[in-house]
């Protein structure tokens, strides 16, 4: 048996907590604090930093208030990993540990730092305004309190799992792209945003489409999967994600951005040689101007290389391209079909 | 001689040559064979399911019932067409409606989707199959005193429900390798992070700062080199590698390996056999 799994049999031990420590009036740089206390199994994160402030050092910070999972107050990151210091076992994080018994307690990523676990939750705050994350009411206010605005169960089921969100920032704190480029919208707001706009009371779906496809939108996200990973209720972000994606080619076309050209062309590529033609992709996606520009000096090293994506006639179709162009046909006909009788209804 | 459908992706039939090169160098000496399938098309990229998730579906549909029809797995060598054709296999198994329309469709040229092949890496099939003791015997050439930093990339990890294979937080199968071929993989922050390769052409910017950070930290734990079994994630660490080092003002260089260069190297195949001098950053 191993030391760990010694440890983690234990009803009783002492526990190592690295806690992140950084006052902004007198620190100059952050550092960590280790606290080293007797705890029993059962006891989350946030009982064992409360004992801590109240037993061990009350100068330590952090925000916390329901204790239960729902106000998402106490999201930090525990072991490199975002979560909630209150629905986090200590035992479970004695087994992920990289040193055996300690457990490393940092603030959240990707948002200003105020002071030990404490961070800004403005910059979150002003990106829900900028995205207008608020039900607009489709009913003229003449019939507020006067009818019904009744929403029926499968409209319902289209944002019922992002109401879940308690927006703890956790997702955000891992973002890949928030964390290259602090102006990024970010996966909260993208999940927030896709939840108003399939909700039929709301107006400004459009409005907030044309916001989401500007630069530093939703064709940033760059599909690594974290956000959804780290969510703490299980919600698919990626997939509300994909659905604003897939919402604006449908109603805004490729024409304003190049991320949506980039994702059409795999479509017409499929369906003309049933493989990607990776050498126009660029211009493709961004036009001439731009690959040039960007590209050229990248372009001459693959040549030298020998590792240039062959030009579009030479991309051989794949065996068996005619019946695949036959079926993917089909496919178009019965999505057309679909979409007939979504608006019929 | 295990046989799998060979699932070729098309970076490596353009821009990485060098992984079903390696591949086919040294299959046999693991007494495995890969067997291309020239009818398969494109997955989409993990962009063609929210293009059109019923094309998504019918295309990777086909996709596996291709590899069923010859009773074999679907092996691939790309993390994001192993993503997008298990997350395609995930929505065809859990709806009979979409199977249903799926394969009336396929039917007409003698194929069916019925669930029956997995979807898998080759990354697994060397572990889960090849087994690391065998490979341990048959290695030549140990990576002895390389130090290695995995870079596993996301879409072997991530989604955690669609591949399930590694703990996404703490992946160990690519360092199980690595080690069993004589090297010493590190652990550093990144080798489970994002190279950024999905937005290189719609948010440069960001992707070489994702990508930079990367090289930066493995460069910083004195790695000799990183191994990826991803031919996306090498494409942004070793081509696009100069240019974020430049943006983010980092200087230096890291050699960029492929899993299935670095089982050459150890099987006894030479740099210049397995494609590593057609590389942007040589060693």
């Amino acid at each position: 048996m191993s030391d760990s799994t010694i440890q983690h049999h234990e009803e009783r031990r002492d526990v190592t907590f690295r806690v992140h420590r950084f006052n902004p009036q007198v620190d100059s740089k952050p550092y960590f604090d280790d606290y080293t206390i007797k705890l029993e199994r059962g006891i989350t994160v946030l009982r064992a930093i409360n004992y801590i402030k109240e037993h061990v050092d009350s100068t330590l910070t952090f925000r916390a208030f329901c204790q239960a999972g729902i106000c998402g107050s106490c999201a930090m990151r525990i072991n490199n990993m975002s979560k909630l210091a209150c629905t986090t076992q200590v035992w479970d994080e004695l087994e992920k540990a990289r040193e055996p018994g300690v457990i490393k307690i940092e603030p959240l990523r990707n948002l200003p730092h105020i002071k030990d676990l404490v961070v800004e939750m403005d910059p979150l705050v002003g990106k829900m305004q900028k995205y207008s994350n608020w039900v607009d009411s489709k009913m003229p206010e003449s019939n507020w309190g006067k009818k019904e605005f009744l929403v029926s169960e499968e409209e319902f089921l289209a944002y019922d799992k992002a109401t879940d969100c308690i927006l703890c920032a956790s997702c955000v704190s891992e973002c890949t792209i928030l964390r290259a480029h602090k102006e990024y919208v970010s996966p909260a707001v993208l999940l927030k945003s896709y939840r108003m706009n399939v909700d039929s009371r709301d107006s400004m779906h459009d409005k907030r489409l044309a916001d989401l496809v500007q630069d530093h939108g939703v064709w940033d996200c760059t599909h690594c999967y974290r956000c959804q990973e780290t969510c703490v209720k299980n919600i698919p972000i990626m997939d509300a994600i994909h659905g604003i994606r897939e919402d604006a080619i449908e109603r805004r076309g490729t024409k304003d951005t190049s991320g949506a050209r980039h994702a059409e062309a795999f479509m017409e590529d499929i369906e003309k040689k049933g493989k990607l033609v990776e050498a126009t992709l660029p211009i493709r996606t961004n036009g001439l101007a731009w690959t040039m520009k960007n590209l050229l000096p990248m372009a001459v090293k693959m040549v030298i290389k020998r590792r240039t994506p062959p030009p579009p006639p030479l991309v051989k179709a794949s065996k068996g391209i005619d019946a695949l162009r036959k079926e993917f046909r089909e496919m178009t006909s019965h999505v057309g079909k679909d979409h007939e009788k979504k608006s019929g209804e | 001689m295990k046989r799998y459908a060979y699932y070729q992706s098309c970076i490596n039939e353009s821009m990485t040559k060098e992984v079903d090169r390696s591949i086919e160098l040294w299959q046999h000496d693991l007494d495995i064979e890969m067997v291309k399938m020239h009818e398969s098309a494109c997955c989409g990229g993990s962009n063609l399911d929210y293009v059109s998730p019923k094309h998504f579906a019918l295309v990777n549909g086909r996709n596996i019932a291709i590899a069923e029809k010859q009773g074999l797995d679907l092996v691939v060598s790309c993390n994001t067409c192993l993503m997008t054709i298990r997350s395609a296999k995930k929505k065809l198994d859990e709806s009979a409606d979409l199977r249903n329309e799926v394969n009336e469709i396929l039917r007409k040229e003698g194929l069916e989707y019925r669930g029956t092949s997995q979807v898998r890496h080759l990354l697994w099939v060397l572990i889960d199959d090849v087994g690391l003791d065998v490979i341990r015997k048959k290695v030549k050439n140990p990576l002895s005193k390389m130090r290695i930093a995995p870079f596993y990339g996301c879409h072997i990890l991530r989604p955690s429900t669609v591949l399930g294979k590694d703990n996404p937080l703490e992946p160990t199968s690519l360092d199980l390798l690595l080690n069993a071929l004589g090297g010493k993989s590190i652990p550093y922050e990144h080798k489970n992070r994002c190279c950024g390769f999905h937005t290189l052409l719609v948010a440069e910017e960001e992707s070489l700062n994702v990508a930079a950070e990367a090289l930066q930290e493995a460069m910083e734990a004195k790695a000799d080199c990183i191994v990826t079994p991803c031919p996306l994630c090498h494409t942004v660490l070793d081509g696009y590698q100069g240019k974020a080092l430049k943006q983010n003002g980092l200087k230096g260089s890291i050699p960029v390996l492929h899993l299935s260069e670095v089982v050459g190297l150890a099987l006894g195949y030479s740099e210049r056999q397995l494609g590593v001098k057609r590389h942007i950053v040589t060693v």
